[in-house]
Order: structure tokens, then C-alpha cells, then sequence
């Protein structure tokens, strides 16, 4: 079953491990973990439901293009990453 | 060419040097490339002090360091570049004094202002290797996008928290992706909290800023390999690296201006 995980920044909303997802896309994985953790969506994705910008999806370490990644299909073995830029300096 | 004939290398310089030389993927040729290289080296806080200090030790020819801030007691716990007697001072200022400290041979030039548009285009133009130590994300665009212009190397990182991220876009070369390609400039949306409002350990913007002054001494001396396309972040509370993998946005209009 594919997993999902969320980087640190984002753990004050979203579960603090990784967790398993019963689910064939990055969008329905988040689905999933927004039905727990409500508000995170507004950290993840625009009012359009898209990808926010400085938000970024990885699965199985590699960056899907932003227009493909919330609805591509995912193998069972996905590892989804979700992270932010960050700009502290 | 043995060392004794290198006009560029007094007895001093050579054995200041002597522990790059000895290392085979430095070497007499690539020390010269170092000491020949102009860095420009935006924000001097946190990464930017370890990035300055590095490169100034490792005997960069000329680094232009830009910042408009001025030394708070707040910085002190992590940017040591900066020292209590300079509380007040303006942190270039403060910066170029601990760079003459560390190697008086480098040539330092020191902008106490915010650089955007025109002036950066210049200054990035003139420099072989940019350092984005910069504490926000208009910066970062603008830096990346003057990058991208001019097809020069960017190294960047970012540190909040005990959260790190690094990695180096090489626009001298079209397969790079840019900046833009990993985040796309949201006009000003992002937030990802300032040090101001939730902290940032301090070994960690060494931490970074030490990798980040390591991959710019790669880049100009031609050692290994750049973490080119691929964003290295680092979670200090478990001291746990990832490595992740992006490419370049055949969509991304940053990248549409490369020559």
C-alpha cells in the first residue's frame, strides 16, 4: 500500500509519521489525510484545489511534474513526500 | 609545472594553501582557480556567515557580499561572523572586517542594500559563482532569475527551525533545472515562518552554510559532482538527510529566458 509522509514544517498539521494510504493517487492519498487533518489542506493546496506553489510532491524521491502529480497514478509501493520550500537564511 | 615555477604563489600562499594543494582534486590548478574566482554572496546572517568565512579561508580571490541589515543581539546566537562589538554595525561591514581577519588577501566588496532588477543583473554577471544565503523568497526568485539570465552557477540553501534544505542549480548548463522549476514563484504567497517567529538551531545554518560554501569550491575548482537536480534536505532532530530528484520545467518561464 502506498505511504505518505510530510516534512517537519507541515507536521504541526499533518500526522507526524509516515502513514500507510489505501489509495491510486497523490490526490486521493492527500484526500484521505485532509479528512483527518482538516486543516492542512489550506497549507498544501490554493483555493482552486491546485498544488500550492512552494509546496512540492515527491514520490518514490523524484519530483512528477506540477501539472500530472495530483492525478497520475501511483504504484502500490509509493512513497509520497510532501515538503515546502523553505527560506530562512 | 612544478610548484617553484607557479608565479602566482608565494612561499606564504603556498603553504596557507598547502592542505587544498595536497588534495589531488584540488591541486596547484585548481587553488589558482579558486584564488582567480569572484563570489557573490547574498545575505550575510546565518548561512551567510559560514559561506564568507569558508570561502575567505579558502583563499577566494574577491567575494561581493550584499546585505542592508544591521547586527542584532538576536543574530548573535548563530550568524559568527558577527561579534558582540559589532552589535549595531552594519553586518557587511562586520562581515568584511572577520573576512580580512581570517585572510587579508581577499578582496572584499561589501553592498549594505537589498539587491534587486538591474544591479543584480550586473552584479551577478560579474561574479563566477552566487551564494543565495538570503532570508526570503523574492530574493531567491530574483537571484535565480539573474542566474538564469546570465547562465551562472547558483548554490542554494535555506535553514528554519531544524529543518535544512541545499542544493545548486548550474545555469551554464541548459539540462539545469532552475529554481523556478522546483518552486515556482508564487508572487509573494509563500510563508514559511521567519527565524523571527519559530527559531532556528544554530549548528544547523552552519551546518548548511558549510555545504553550501563546499559546493561553491567544487564549482570553481571542478571537483565532483553538484547536487544539480537534486534538493538535499536535512531534519536536525534526527539528523536524517533526503535526497530528492527534480528536472527542469519545459513549462518554466524562468527558463525560457536562458540564453
Amino acid at each position: 500500500m502506498p505511504t505518505i509522509a510530510f516534512t517537519h514544517h507541515l507536521q504541526r498539521h499533518a500526522p507526524a509519521h509516515t502513514v500507510a494510504v489505501d489509495a491510486n493517487s497523490v490526490a486521493a492519498a492527500l484526500n484521505l489525510v485532509f479528512a483527518a487533518y482538516p486543516a492542512l489542506r489550506g497549507y498544501v493546496m490554493d483555493e482552486h484545489s491546485h498544488l500550492r506553489r512552494h509546496v512540492a510532491v515527491f514520490v518514490n524521491g523524484a519530483m512528477l511534474r506540477r501539472g500530472d502529480v495530483l492525478s497520475n497514478p501511483i504504484p502500490p509501493d509509493a512513497e509520497i513526500y510532501v515538503m515546502q520550500a523553505l527560506s530562512g537564511g | 609545472m612544478s610548484v617553484c615555477e607557479l608565479p602566482d604563489f608565494s612561499d606564504e600562499s603556498l603553504l596557507r594553501y598547502s592542505r587544498h594543494i595536497l588534495l589531488p582534486e584540488v591541486g596547484i590548478e585548481g587553488q589558482q582557480a579558486i584564488g582567480a574566482a569572484h563570489v557573490l554572496v547574498v545575505g550575510m546572517g546565518g548561512l551567510g556567515s559560514p559561506v564568507a568565512m569558508y570561502l575567505a579561508a579558502a583563499g577566494v580571490g574577491r567575494m561581493t557580499i550584499c546585505d542592508d541589515d544591521t547586527v542584532e543581539l538576536t543574530n548573535l546566537q548563530r550568524q559568527i561572523a558577527h561579534h558582540q562589538a559589532d552589535l549595531g554595525r552594519l553586518k557587511v561591514e562586520s562581515a568584511a572586517a572577520e573576512i580580512a581577519r581570517l585572510n587579508p588577501e581577499v578582496q572584499v566588496e561589501a553592498l549594505a542594500r537589498r539587491v534587486s532588477d538591474e544591479p543584480l543583473q550586473a552584479l551577478v554577471a560579474a561574479a563566477d559563482v552566487v551564494v543565495d544565503c538570503c532570508d526570503n523568497f523574492p530574493t531567491r526568485h530574483a537571484l535565480n532569475a539573474a542566474c538564469a539570465r546570465m547562465a551562472k552557477p547558483l548554490v542554494s540553501g535555506a535553514a528554519v527551525r531544524f529543518d535544512g534544505q541545499l542544493s545548486v542549480f548550474d545555469l551554464r548548463h541548459a539540462e539545469s533545472p532552475c529554481y523556478h522549476c522546483l518552486f515556482p514563484d508564487d508572487g509573494g504567497e509563500a510563508n514559511d515562518g521567519p527565524c523571527a517567529t519559530f527559531g532556528v538551531f544554530a549548528p544547523l545554518v552552519g551546518i548548511i552554510g558549510s555545504m553550501q560554501a563546499a559546493e561553491a569550491l567544487k564549482l570553481l575548482a571542478g571537483i565532483g559532482e553538484s547536487p544539480v537536480g537534486r534538493l538535499l534536505t536535512l531534519d536536525a532532530r534526527s539528523m536524517q538527510w533526503r535526497s530528492l530528484k527534480f528536472k527542469r520545467d519545459p513549462d518554466c518561464p524562468v527558463c525560457l529566458q536562458r540564453p
